[in-house]
């Protein structure tokens, strides 16, 4: 497959905006009274409309010696229908080697269908099932930044919020949990060009939020500052497990453990989180993550902001108590 | 690589041909969230950060005993929600909650406070 051009890649991130929709429009992540930002590790158990713009990251490879390395991406998630919802990505990463020549390109494209299972008002519990593609050859596989094969990556997601504990819990109830489990297996099991396998893998992450939001509008207003009240302080996991066809490669578990902040606004969120590596095949020091997200529903709730397809043209329902 | 940039910037916001809106978050209510007041109040009143709309927008409010003390239909105006309160004497008061910004986004929260205690 031929690698696409910046302006394709822009072309295919607008494709999904031009065709607008006109049918009324729900949320993001809102479950009951829950609101689950939009992690920058992992993903959300929402399908959405949302839009990261851009995500940077800079980091220190596990290489020895260690390579500096800057990732700036993006992703446009739409929703197609109320539960079902595609997503677009990519990203252009900079390689830096002491001493030696840059690297620099487009990572594979990624896609990610996503279906919402459940999101359940009461228990604050969303349960969503998606299915990642990366596309293969899409990106500089030349110089090992995209691969010359495509990955897929079926996975679940799920949010779970703690609001539903008994009223003694206190503040214990603004704390939520996030995660997200998925199984990669590469479309082909040997990379004849490197003369390497191409492993499958467990690829997993989870979250921990505090939602200073929740603690103000659901359990005690402490009338704290406004900019307090807009942040979700939590610490993200993201890790990747070999688990077959690894033959003559590192057997060894990978990832980061990311503490970190969100703040969160009307129509965006920022995000800033450290990048801890767990271990010395995972990078050399610390590095940062850093996140400007969108909530395209918000921003043009009668245009973007809407489901491609199916969405209730008629009035919102009368709530009953 | 500029000109692209700018070009995309000007597709994006072309296509936002609308007014923004949003969701309707509790910004703060009377009496406060969790708070503890020595007499019941005669109402509760919600402001939200945006504007309801008062056909889908509702508030009910139990007492101690468990039973409904809201006295009659919300009032909503703009951003504000209230609802008269009946006697009911002190102990734990349960606020339920639900919004439809003019947007038509909906959102809905729930909160306690106490009376006398």
């Amino acid at each position: 497959m031929p690698r696409l051009s910046w302006c394709s890649r822009a072309c295919a991130l607008a494709l999904l905006f031009i065709c607008l929709p006109y049918s009324s429009a729900l949320a993001h992540c809102f479950v009951g009274a829950r609101f689950f930002p939009a992690t920058l590790a992992i993903d959300d158990p929402c399908v959405a409309d949302e839009l990261s713009l851009p995500t940077v990251s800079w980091s220190k490879t596990g290489d020895v010696p260690p390579a500096a390395e800057w990732d700036i991406s993006a992703e446009l998630s739409k929703r197609i229908t109320d539960d079902l919802g595609i997503s677009i990505g990519d990203t252009w990463t900079q390689i830096s080697p002491p001493g030696g020549p840059k690297m620099a390109g487009f990572a594979d494209l990624e896609t990610t269908l996503q279906y919402q299972l459940l999101k359940n008002d009461d228990h604050e519990l969303a349960m969503l099932l998606g299915l990642i593609f990366d596309w293969g050859g899409t990106g500089a596989s030349n110089s090992g930044i995209g691969t010359p094969y495509s990955q897929i990556t079926p996975t679940f997601y799920f949010g779970k919020g703690f609001g539903d504990l008994p009223d003694d819990a206190g503040a214990l109830r603004a704390f939520a949990v996030t995660g997200q489990v998925g199984y990669m297996f590469p479309t082909t099991s040997y990379n004849v060009a490197l003369n390497t396998y191409n492993a499958q893998a467990l690829v997993y992450g989870g979250s921990i939020q505090y939602s200073m939001p929740y603690l103000k509008s659901e359990i005690r207003d402490y009338q704290l500052p406004d900019f307090i009240n807009h942040l979700i302080p939590l610490v993200e996991a993201q890790l990747t497990t070999p688990t077959a066809n690894n033959f003559g490669n590192s057997p060894v578990t990978t990832g980061t453990v990311n503490p970190g902040v969100i703040y969160v606004s009307t129509y965006y969120q920022v995000g800033l989180e450290a990048q801890i590596p767990v271990n010395r095949a995972s990078g050399t020091g610390v590095g940062f993550l850093g996140q400007l997200h969108l909530y395209l529903d918000d921003m043009f709730p009668h245009t973007i902001g809407q489901p491609l397809l199916g969405g209730s043209g008629a009035a919102p329902r009368q709530p009953s108590f | 690589m500029r000109l692209r940039i700018a070009t995309a910037s000007a597709l994006f916001l072309g296509l936002a041909t609308t007014a923004a809106g949003a969701h309707a978050f509790l910004d703060h209510a009377n009496p406060l969230v969790g708070s503890t007041v020595s007499a019941a109040p005669h109402e509760v009143s919600l402001s939200f950060t945006q504007n309801l709309e008062p056909s889908f927008s509702t508030v009910e409010v139990t007492g101690p005993t468990g039973a409904r003390v809201d006295a009659g239909k919300s009032q909503i105006s703009g951003n504000t929600m209230r609802v008269g309160l009946k006697p009911a004497g002190p102990g734990t008061y349960h606020v339920h909650w639900h919004a439809l910004s003019v947007d038509t986004h909906t959102t809905q929260g729930s909160f306690t406070f106490q009376v006398g205690q």
